[in-house]
């Protein structure tokens, strides 16, 4: 063993408590992958309905999947779900806070203008696509659009409590732990988010 | 009336958000699947001490905010500027600049646009040897 390795497993002993047994590791790393493979594509969707970005929303599900994992896997499986969701939650809004930085120095800096709309454009997003489409699968993709636009345009509390509750299915009790608010404040959030959505969408979404 | 439009409108949001998770293409169903097993391998070797970001993250913030400091500070505009003002006071610029005649928003929108170029000019002007 060479001293530099001698040094490491000290480091990760005196880092880390006690660590579990092989066999324990073993379970919930099993039990671990199950509620992921659960959970994955519908945080996904959640994520790149908040980033409107495939990348970004990648990046943070995994951050939230390897955060969850290292630190959080001990705990009791019936409470990974409102955790991973809370971890997903700050990953997502520090993007946020990060891009709009971002932003805000690019547009302080010479010769570069901002984009009125604040996005950058794909030259292939104005590419025809070749096969026809389908009038209602056309009406779907025109109506979750909306409904993203939507969503995207509440405040963050806001469309945090709408998509754990509708879309997660999560009751208030679970919300409130993921949001790491009141079970009232996860009720008035939510119901705020559907009056809202209703006058942005309209009576005839 | 109204509990019944927003109860359509949670159960129609709620189908749409399904379909959406139920149509993911293969690829992005397959990088998740890559996502989710780099994360528990990630669990199951957990990076030592010394190379974890919460180490290094105070010193980097502190390094990277001294050297936009110091980026900021010899590259602002001002002191370039303070510079020119003390060799060469020349009203006829702040005339021009400050006129307000019908054309004075152009002369501005020039001023920004060829920044470059006056800075190139006055480079150029201070340089050239005196007749």
């Amino acid at each position: 063993m060479t001293s530099f390795d001698r040094l490491n497993a000290a480091w990760m002993v005196w880092d880390t408590p006690a660590p579990a047994s092989r066999g324990a590791v073993l379970e919930y790393t099993k039990d671990l992958e199950k509620f992921l493979a659960e959970i994955e594509r519908r945080a996904f969707r959640m994520a790149q309905m908040a980033l409107r970005d495939q990348d970004d929303a990648l990046d943070v599900v995994q951050d939230a999947m390897i955060k969850l994992t290292r630190n959080y896997a001990s705990k009791p499986s019936a409470e990974w779900r409102p955790l991973f969701y809370r971890i997903l939650e700050n990953g997502i809004r520090d993007l946020q806070r990060r891009r709009s930085v971002r932003k805000r120095f690019m547009t302080w800096l010479p010769g570069v203008k901002e984009d009125p709309d604040g996005d950058t454009q794909d030259p292939l997003d104005n590419v025809a696509d070749a096969a026809p489409a389908i009038p209602e699968a056309l009406m779907q993709d025109e109506a979750i659009e909306k409904l993203e636009e939507s969503l995207r345009a509440l405040p963050a509390r806001q469309r945090q409590a709408f998509s754990l509750r509708n879309f997660e299915g999560m009751d208030v009790a679970e919300t409130a732990k993921a949001m790491g608010c009141s079970e009232g404040s996860v009720k008035t959030h939510y119901s705020r988010a559907v009056h809202a959505l209703r006058e942005q969408l309209g009576e005839a979404w | 009336m109204n509990e019944q439009v927003n109860g359509s409108l949670e159960e129609r949001s709620r189908a749409l958000f399904h379909d959406s998770v139920e149509s993911m293409d293969f690829a992005l169903r397959s990088r998740l699947k890559q996502a989710r097993v780099a994360a528990l391998a990630a669990a199951e070797h957990p990076r030592p001490w010394l190379l974890r970001s919460t180490t290094w993250a105070p010193a980097a913030g502190v390094t990277a905010a001294a050297v936009l400091g110091v980026a900021l500070w010899f590259g602002s505009p001002m002191a370039h500027h303070s510079t020119v003002v003390a060799e060469s006071p020349n009203l006829e610029d702040l005339d021009l600049v400050a006129s307000t005649d019908e054309n004075s928003t152009d002369a501005m929108e020039m001023l920004q646009d060829d920044i470059d170029f006056y800075d190139f000019a006055d480079k150029a002007a201070g340089s050239e040897p005196a007749a």
